[in-house]
């Protein structure tokens, strides 16, 4: 399914699926029962790591249809070493 | 003599209706109309200014303008129409837990391992040490976006 979106899309990052949730999970940013099946859904949310995986900004927002803006986080990379 | 339509109570009407389906399909695409949807409580203020000249005209000329019977049940469904755009705009959406703590800027992002659309497994630290295709260079960094469904 991700790789019918994907191509709709036209994303062509590494787009990765997390079926269980385990790493959303991990991230402590699971929305319990809030898929359209009653499944677990992530909250969204943005992390931007540095080289060596950490954790250099993150957004959570408290708005599912706000997100962080491309050049929000363009700005934010741009002081990553 | 026979009384004349009463255009402004369906086009309020007809209006109301278009501002709460062009946010789903259109105006939700674009962060700008999004966010805040302007555009669409816009198409609301102009819906709602509609229904009240045609209901004014309904009940304040009644011998010129129908609409008696239609004026206040095309405006109750277009006030319902508003409310319920306002209970997902301002109630729905926002109903997230509440945001964890558990990550914070300068800690290390946890390692995991998913399958990538051709269902190879791809590890964070390997997207944190192997170069862009095309480059030499490992990135300066990578951006982890978690999506809520399908955006």
């Amino acid at each position: 399914m991700s790789r019918n979106l994907c191509a709709k899309a036209g994303y062509t990052y590494t787009f990765l699926s997390d079926p269980n949730a385990e790493v959303i999970r991990r991230y402590d940013i699971l929305h319990r029962a809030a898929g359209p099946n009653g499944q677990d859904i992530a909250r969204p949310a943005e992390y931007l790591l540095d080289a060596s995986g950490t954790i250099r900004w993150l957004n959570l927002t408290e708005d599912y249809r706000v997100r962080a803006r491309p050049e929000q986080i363009i700005e934010q990379a741009k002081a990553l070493q | 003599m026979k009384r004349r339509w009463n255009w402004h109570l369906w086009a309020g009407f007809l209006l109301c209706v278009a501002a709460f389906v062009s946010y789903l399909f259109v105006f939700a695409k674009f962060p700008v109309t999004r966010d805040i949807p302007w555009v669409n409580f816009l198409l609301f203020a102009v819906g709602v200014a509609l229904l009240v000249v045609g209901l004014q005209r309904a009940f304040g000329q009644p011998q010129q303008y129908r609409g008696k019977i239609s004026g206040p049940i095309l405006g109750a469904f277009s006030l319902l129409v508003l409310v319920f755009f306002c209970y997902v705009i301002f109630h729905m959406t926002k109903q997230l837990p509440p945001p964890s703590a558990a990550l914070r800027v300068g800690q290390k992002a946890p390692e995991f391992v998913l399958p990538d659309t051709n269902n190879n497994p791809v590890a964070l630290s390997s997207l944190l040490s192997s170069p862009m295709p095309g480059l030499q260079t490992p990135p300066k960094g990578v951006l982890l976006i978690f999506y809520r469904g399908y955006w």
